[in-house]
């Protein structure tokens, strides 16, 4: 750092010199490129390291302090880094980028080395060709963002910069030209208008340019840890879980969504049971869709990402969902791989992206449909907790038949005083033991767990169903919110041939299953505040949000290529034969352009408006008779015209002079002075009668 | 000219290719200095290509585009295509900055071999404001802004090298206003073409002795010319002569006669009378440097020259006349 700092010192390389003044960036330029690249910078400040953030920040100001010494010291000698120095402490970022990730060839890291490297090039920025560069960098940088959040904020946040971007390359361009810089206010209008005359091919090439139906590359696995539910399930998990406000999915019903009791959204299903946790089986083929009677429901589902293999249906799907997002799920490695031997939905590739799915349901509470295999591991007897499988065996002597057994089970829950909570005691090494007769007081995965023991400890095949119950509508969107905060894990068991639901929570607490969450917890339990059914105003907010964010999410972030050619359906596009189609796109880019020439010039009309006035004038005068030759100066022009309508001389006399002041005159600096003498041509013009008054007069 | 040799080569069907190639050639190119009076440039004439800032600028767009659609980025694709919005908005303006403009020849000054000849074309900016327009032909460049409505006289100072006719050429205006991303051009050629007469001799012999002073003392005549009085100002008569003195006072113009200069009889400059040795434009140079000479000691001369016989005189028209003379000599082959 020392050599860096001593290096700034020392007088530019005689050959640097020579580029030539011409090429050399002007204060105001760097100041205009570092805009830009903090502006760029900022929005991916909360995705990378600190260290890497702040350092990168750090280089963009230190250029700002050394271009602040040059203008206070304009005879000292231009601070500068030599390009070995910056080479070498690029390759101490690259380094230290790979310690801090642990990886290089990613993509998280990449951005992070880019996001330092614009600041070291911003740094040894001079000539004209460097700006170049650094606009195209910062620019670059400018879509990494995204990578990580394309919510509306993010969005917001990228603006700016585009704004800069505009600003900057004027800037260049007007040092190439030797024009003076222009006022930044002046600037950053003028790439406004650019940029909104830019809208509509912006907005066509959105809603039109061909989206990929697969990646091109391969996307790098992300690596952030999400909450939600996982393919275990100790006792404490879900209650942990239920704490969380966060979405897990949103849903849009055909039709009016089914009752909340019959709103169980099937997910992990666990069947492996080791005394304490609950553990999935590797999905396996052989699921059978629902079919036969009972209420059906079609609907789609917007899932966030959740990094698991599993999509989430009512129970239980009577289709295969359609996927109409995220290429990533197409590849050939990926997609949809079907229904599980045990009722999940399953895709090939973790969800990492907000994938949108549409699905139907029969609402039913039991389905067939197993492998001899999967009766076997569900009916395993279940290791440790001598107390529950005592007291199952006896239960089951008073009960040979299996319904009957699972009835009085059902029973014994609401009738001993068990209590539902969200903040269980602490179970030790036999927690369904510990749970069943002594603490007594659980949340929906001890009840589960305890429900299916009692039963495999009977001999009855049974397994834990996890996933979420209820959804609430939000109000201002129309579509159904599934929380964390609904979390649930419920029970199957094989009866009478075929699977049948069983939810023990509900014998102990119905109205979880009835009203939700906060309504069957003591009122002491921290309930996240969303899953509250009074959350006050602070909720009507959230919901508001949420909404705002769905339709964001559904119309601009979720624009693929399914909704695209959807989009193209409705237009009826697929009707027209490319080359119709290209000439269509032709037409309306002429279009556009010839709208762009039409506003410019109108706009270069409005703004010189003394000339405007000036013209409708002498346009005036040519039909009353008197035109103007192209020689004839204002002030002789208007005073021809005062000899043929002497009763306006004062007006022409004024309007000829005021106009000669404007034009010619050195008032065009103050703006006051040119106000006052528009204002005076205007009434002045005002004072004159019609052409073909003033033709009759004339005369 | 390479289209020229083609049609040669090629019989009768593919002499009307020929020269529909040439039209061709002219149309887009302007090769033939075929614009008279004044042009008005439009869209035919107006080309747009990206500036390397542009070309840059479009790559970057690429790869965002190719990240975003990969990654499946729906708002790194709208960024994208923001900035492809700007980027398209700009050729527009780059368009209109050149569309409109009316383009006039003016005129053409004289130069000696060596120095910069002006050239003198008006740029009208019709409607629209232009700015930093760019205007360049044969090796000179000038840069303009000009009002809506306004008009500006641009003057290229074209270098020149050898003596004889200087033609314009082909003008180019460009521009990449607004920002740099584009850049348009619109050639206009003009008939337009000035004479560089021979450059004078640096340390020229003084002027041969007048035809009737064959005497001794007939060196460096007219610098010691007495002045006989002042006559009436004639149009044509050389500044030199002027009595500026008097202009200043208000008196009106005269110019002064001198006594002596007559006296010596006009000079005979003649190419013939050089020394053989010397070579044809070291003839001209000299002869050239004689006639400024000439022109500075206020003696009327004669010029001859194999095929150019310039009688006595002294004005500016024959000064010109002379040079002109000079100038178009036909070089040795």
């Amino acid at each position: 750092m020392a050599a860096l700092i001593s290096a700034w010192r020392r007088p530019p390389a005689a050959g640097r010199a020579a580029a030539g003044a011409a090429s050399t960036l002007s204060a105001t330029q760097i100041g205009a490129l570092g805009v830009l690249l903090a502006a760029a910078q900022l929005p991916l400040v909360l995705h990378l390291p600190l260290w890497i953030a702040g350092f990168g920040l750090l280089l963009v100001a230190l250029r700002f302090a050394l271009l602040r010494r040059d203008r206070l010291r304009p005879y000292a000698k231009p601070a500068r880094i030599p390009a070995w120095a910056l080479a070498i402490f690029a390759l101490l970022i690259a380094i230290a980028v790979r310690k801090s990730y642990g990886y290089f060839l990613g993509r998280d890291p990449c951005v992070a080395f880019l996001f330092v490297l614009v600041g070291i090039k911003y740094l040894e920025l001079r000539t004209l060709r460097d700006g170049s560069l650094l606009v195209c960098l910062a620019l670059f940088l400018l879509v990494t963002p995204f990578f990580y959040d394309q919510s509306i904020v993010a969005g917001l946040a990228a603006l700016p910069a585009i704004l800069a971007a505009g600003a900057a390359l004027d800037a260049l361009s007007r040092g190439e030209h030797g024009l003076p810089a222009r006022s930044w206010r002046a600037t950053w209008t003028r790439t406004a208008a650019l940029i909104a005359q830019g809208l509509p091919i912006a907005a066509g090439l959105f809603l039109l340019f061909p989206r990929l139906a697969s990646p091109l590359w391969g996307l790098p696995a992300d690596h952030a840890a999400r909450s939600g539910l996982s393919d275990r399930m100790a006792p404490g998990s879900i209650s942990e879980l239920s704490l969380s406000d966060a979405v897990a999915f949103r849903v849009d019903f055909d039709g009016p969504p089914p009752p909340r009791a019959a709103r169980y959204w099937r997910g992990p299903v666990l069947s492996l049971f080791n005394g304490r946790e609950w553990r999935a089986l590797p999905p396996r083929a052989g699921g059978r869709l629902a079919s036969g009677d009972g209420p059906r429901v079609s609907y789609s589902v917007t899932l966030e990402p959740n990094d698991h293999r599993w999509l989430f249906a009512l129970d239980l799907p009577s289709a295969l969902p359609q996927i109409d997002a995220d290429p990533a799920l197409r590849t050939s490695a990926g997609g949809f791989a079907g229904l599980s031997g045990d009722g999940q939905l399953v895709t090939r590739l973790p969800v990492t992206q907000p994938l949108r799915y549409t699905l139907q349901s029969i609402l039913r509470d039991r389905h067939p449909g197993a492998s001899r295999g999967d009766l076997a591991i569900d009916s395993q007897p279940p290791p440790g907790n001598p107390g529950s499988v005592e007291f199952a065996r006896e239960l089951r002597s008073r009960h040979p038949d299996d319904r009957g057994y699972i009835t009085a089970v059902l029973k014994w829950f609401r009738d001993e005083p068990f209590h539902y909570t969200l903040a269980p005691p602490l179970l030790g090494d036999h927690p369904v033991d510990e749970f069943l007769f002594d603490t007594r007081s659980g949340f929906c995965e001890h009840y589960a767990s305890a429900f299916v023991v009692l039963l495999r400890a009977a001999g009855i095949p049974a397994r834990v169903v996890t996933g979420y119950q209820g959804g609430d509508i939000n109000p201002r969107g129309g579509y159904m919110i599934v929380r964390q905060s609904d979390a649930h894990a419920w029970a199957e068991a094989w009866v009478d041939g075929q699977w049948q639901r069983f939810d023990p929570t509900a014998a102990v607490a119905p109205s979880r299953i009835e009203r939700g969450l906060s309504s069957a917890v003591p009122a002491s339990d921290p309930v996240p505040l969303l899953a509250r059914a009074d959350g006050g105003w602070l909720k009507g907010v959230q919901l508001a949000i949420d909404a705002i964010n769905y339709q964001w999410r559904r119309n601009v972030i979720e624009f693929n290529r399914d909704r695209q050619r959807s989009l193209w359906r409705d237009w009826k596009l697929d009707a027209f034969s490319p080359w119709q189609i290209v000439a269509a796109v032709l037409l309306a880019v002429l279009g556009w352009a010839g709208a762009v020439l039409a506003w410019i010039a109108a706009r270069r009309t409005r703004g010189e408006r003394a000339v405007v006035l000036w013209d409708g004038l002498c346009r005036r005068l040519a039909r009353a008779g008197l035109p103007r030759p192209p020689w004839e100066g204002p002030i002789a022009y208007a005073q021809r015209a005062a000899q043929r309508w002497p009763q306006f001389a004062i007006a022409f006399r004024a309007i000829g002079e005021s106009f000669a002041a404007l034009r010619y005159g050195s008032a065009s600096a103050r703006t006051p002075e040119r106000t006052a003498l528009i204002a005076t041509l205007e009434r002045a013009i005002d004072v004159l009668p019609s052409p073909s008054a003033l033709r009759a007069i004339g005369k | 000219m390479s289209v020229q040799a083609a049609s040669v080569a090629v019989s009768q069907p593919g002499d009307a290719r020929g020269r529909w190639l040439q039209r061709l050639r002219q149309r887009a190119f302007r090769v033939a200095p075929a614009d008279r009076g004044p042009v008005v440039l439009r869209h035919s004439r107006i080309y747009i290509l990206p500036t390397r800032r542009g070309y840059a600028l479009i790559g970057t767009l690429l790869v965002m585009l190719l990240t975003s659609l990969n990654y499946a980025l729906s708002l790194g694709l709208a960024v994208t295509f923001l900035l492809s919005g700007l980027v398209a908005t700009a050729l527009l303006h780059s368009f209109r900055n050149l569309a409109g403009i009316e383009v006039k020849p003016l005129a053409a000054g004289d130069a000696f071999a060596g120095e910069p000849m002006s050239f003198a074309l008006s740029l009208a900016a019709g409607r629209c404001e232009r700015s930093a327009i760019v205007v360049a032909a044969a090796g000179a460049s000038a840069r303009a802004r000009i009002e809506s409505g306004g008009t500006r006289t641009i003057t290229l100072a074209v270098p020149t090298q050898a003596r004889g006719r200087v033609a314009l050429g082909r003008v180019t205006l460009a521009s990449d206003h607004p920002l740099g991303l584009w850049r348009g051009w619109a050639y206009v050629h003009f008939p337009l073409a000035g004479i560089a007469y021979p450059a004078p001799e640096l340390h020229s012999p003084p002027l041969p002795a007048a035809a009737r002073a064959t005497d001794g003392h007939g060196k460096g005549r007219g610098e010691d010319a007495d002045l006989a009085g002042l006559r009436e100002y004639q149009r044509g008569d050389p500044l030199q002569r002027v009595a500026w003195k008097a202009v200043a006072r208000g008196a009106g113009w005269f110019s002064k006669s001198f006594e002596g200069a007559g006296g010596q009889g006009p000079l005979q400059l003649s190419f013939a009378a050089l020394p053989a040795r010397m070579s044809t434009e070291a003839k001209l140079s000299r002869l050239c440097a004689w006639v400024l000479a000439a022109e500075r000691a206020a003696r009327p001369f004669a010029l001859s020259l194999p095929g150019v016989l310039l009688p006595s005189g002294m004005s500016e028209a024959h000064r010109r006349a002379a040079l002109t003379a000079l100038a178009l000599f036909p070089p040795d082959s």
